[in-house]
């Protein structure tokens, strides 16, 4: 634990709150195209292709990309203002260059059209005559602007931590297996946060890859690559990517939740093994998203199959029932940052839980890439991910002792859960009637019942969706509020118990 | 409304599995939230938890065991003693299925088939599936809409789907795998008799 001076931490605050009002003002936006395209698909609007696909690409990718950004500021954040000092223009520098990246995406999805989905499958970007050329090349080069700077931070701050820890073997908990080590105390959020960025860098790597591999093909058409090989790197970045922002939203519950119930969290022997198994099987378990490509060697299907149901484990061990033991007879005052957090852990429960039935083969083969499948990832971003981020947007945001008082922020977030819940179950139910996922209009089935069923489903979400809005309004108004109060700003994160 | 009922067995077995999943994890949420505000003066008890953390672990490797035995029991991964009684070649395109009986020796891109193909009840079906163009999902609804089985269809590769029809009737195909502007218009008809 590192003390910083008050002029520092304010620095590193502003640095905070400026990623957390880029977040707030882009979270809805970005649901104002999820509600655009479930009015179309609930026929109350009326919804070109070219728009549907435009906005469902900008939808997919800009909250994949938000998440992780915000996941990734929050716990540079409390690495930086209580174990080591980070260079905040390197800070400023990632945030900009993020901003720089998202614009160029917007511009390409909702000027150029380009509709080729969140994950881009090979060689669908190359080959739809109905968005524009130069649209592929913008929103090609504003997500390798992106990679690179989420690459950047993420070298960055494991260098800090290196240089902090003095090493790997600090670093990554080894000093509890040899039983030497100077830093014998490695808090959670530090090893957690350091063992899932490393695990993040071959994905990003393999991401930048990916998207240079398309910008050749941008520039020389006559190019083409292996459809199975792009396959098979787009879900390991894509799985990467998503595992690790929600293993960063895990690692700030380890620290604040303790904060609350009074009750220490620390680093043991069973947690370190149950993130190093977590994070080796994640870089397996992307191979249960090719379960309906044949092509692979039986051998890689056991392989993702038994990373897949295995990784279910030790989060379950180590974190959930973590959290339990966290908050049982704990005496804790439920004040919004603990029930954000206890709820997002449900959330994480229930996504994880319904995951586990898509591996199942069975199930596979009648659930993939129906609604199914937005329910399951919406359950652990919408419901898990981003109640945590709401979470540590509250604490950022918050004067001493004041997260007790806020009837309204409750109230908010009562309404939000209630939305989130209901707009998840329509997609579940979706699934479980077979309508298939990424339909911009379900005219074309031919199946009179499953267009009605899949309307009654939209119109319904719609619903949701605003009293989703409803809940954030409650939030953000509360959020502000605490910002801007005058009285009693010194911050949490002056290491005060509270 | 109506429409939303159980419409097969096992698209009704995963939402209740699913539905019993979500309950379980509310009931844990109740319990945590009711036991931590009625403890108030009681000694902390956080220790008594741990001892289900044993039992929690051996209890989920048990019932992974068994899964993981039955998932791999019964793999949609086609098997190579697999014998068919008919073959029928498809080549996704966008946006449209082209099917024919036999094994096709042309390229995807050379293959002529149509969009309506004529299949035997009860007899096992080998579908060759390739693309022209993206990737594609080939996918097999029956007449009510229930997605009975899937593979996807990827260019210059060929999957292989191994399907019985029980049953007489018209089989509608979809394609599951986002592959541009006219994506949901893309289907074709196997007829079985």
């Amino acid at each position: 634990m590192i003390t910083q001076e008050p002029v520092q931490l304010k620095k590193e605050r502003n640095l905070a709150i400026t990623w957390g009002i880029s977040f707030l003002i882009l979270f809805p936006l970005l649901i104002f195209l999820g509600l655009l395209m479930r009015l179309g698909q609930g026929e109350l609007i009326k919804l070109l292709l070219a728009n549907f696909y435009a906005f469902m690409t900008l939808h997919g990718l800009g909250m994949a990309g938000l998440l992780f950004s915000i996941s990734f500021a929050a716990v540079w954040y409390l690495i930086s203002t209580r174990y080591t000092k980070l260079n905040l223009k390197v800070g400023y520098f990632i945030f900009f260059t993020i901003i720089i990246g998202f614009a160029g995406l917007t511009f390409g999805t909702l000027i150029g059209k380009f509709g080729a989905g969140w994950y881009m499958l090979y060689p669908l970007p190359f080959k739809d005559p109905t968005w524009f050329v130069w649209s592929i090349k913008i929103s090609i080069i504003s997500l390798t602007v992106l990679g690179i700077a989420w690459l950047t931070g993420i070298l960055y701050l494991l260098y800090a931590l290196l240089k902090e820890y003095k090493g790997f073997k600090n670093l990554l908990g080894w000093q509890f297996a040899s039983e030497i080590g100077e830093h014998k105390d490695i808090p959670p959020i530090i090893f957690i946060t350091s063992i899932s960025l490393i695990a993040a860098i071959p994905g990003f790597i393999v991401g930048i890859a990916i998207m240079c591999m398309y910008l050749f093909q941008s520039f020389e058409p006559v190019l083409s690559f292996n459809a199975v090989l792009l396959n098979n790197m787009t879900f390991f970045f894509g799985h990467t990517l998503s595992t690790v922002t929600l293993y960063c939203s895990i690692a700030w519950v380890y620290a604040l939740l303790p904060e609350f119930t009074m009750r220490v969290w620390k680093t043991n022997k069973a947690l370190l093994y149950c993130w190093y198994a977590s994070l080796f099987l994640m870089l397996i378990s992307y191979a249960q998203h090719l379960f309906m490509n044949f092509i692979h060697p039986l051998s890689a299907y056991h392989a993702g199959l038994l990373a897949a149901y295995l990784s279910t484990v030790p989060p379950t061990v180590i974190t959930i029932l973590g959290v339990f033991e966290q908050l049982y007879h704990s005496k804790i005052k439920w004040g919004i940052i603990p029930l954000l957090f206890l709820l997002g852990t449900a959330g994480l429960a229930i996504g994880g839980f319904v995951a586990l039935l898509n591996i199942y083969q069975a199930f596979n083969k009648i659930l993939h890439n129906t609604l199914w499948v937005p329910a399951h990832f919406h359950s652990y971003t919408l419901m898990g991910i981003v109640l945590f981020v709401l979470g540590f947007l509250f604490y950022l945001f918050s004067p001493i002792n004041y997260q007790q008082k806020d009837k309204l922020a409750k109230t908010g977030f009562w309404i939000f859960i209630a939305g989130g819940y209901g707009f998840i179950l329509m997609f579940y139910l979706g699934g479980f009637n077979s309508i298939p996922r990424s339909f911009a209009r379900y005219t074309g089935t031919g199946f009179k019942n499953m267009h009605a069923t899949a309307v009654s489903l939209s119109q319904i979400s719609v619903g949701f969706i605003i009293i989703i809005i409803i809940g954030l309004l409650l939030m953000y108004i509360s959020l502000f509020f605490r910002l801007f109060k005058k009285k009693d700003q010194q911050h949490l994160t002056d290491n005060t118990v509270y | 409304m109506g429409q939303i009922t159980a419409l097969l067995a096992l698209q009704n077995l995963a939402g209740l599995i699913s539905l019993a999943g979500a309950l379980a994890v509310v009931l844990v949420i109740i319990f945590l939230i009711a036991t931590s505000s009625k403890s108030a003066g009681k000694p902390c008890k956080k220790h008594t938890i741990l001892k289900i953390k044993p039992i929690y672990f051996w209890g989920i490797i048990f019932v992974l065991a068994v899964v993981i035995f039955l998932s791999i029991r019964y793999l949609s991964y086609p098997r190579l003693q697999d014998k068919a009684d008919e073959v029928v070649t498809v080549v996704g395109i966008q946006w449209d299925w082209q099917m024919a009986n036999g094994i096709s020796d042309k390229s995807a891109h050379e293959f002529v088939g149509k969009n309506e193909i004529l299949l035997p009840v009860n007899k096992k079906i080998k579908f060759i599936i390739t693309s022209d163009d993206v990737t594609h999902s080939f996918s097999i609804y029956n007449n009510k809409g229930v997605l009975l089985t899937q593979t996807q269809a990827i260019p210059q590769y060929r999957n292989e789907l191994f399907y019985i029809f029980s049953q007489k009737g018209d089989y509608t195909i979809l394609c599951l795998e986002y592959c541009g502007l006219v994506h949901p218009f893309m289907s074709g008809i196997i007829h079985v008799e």
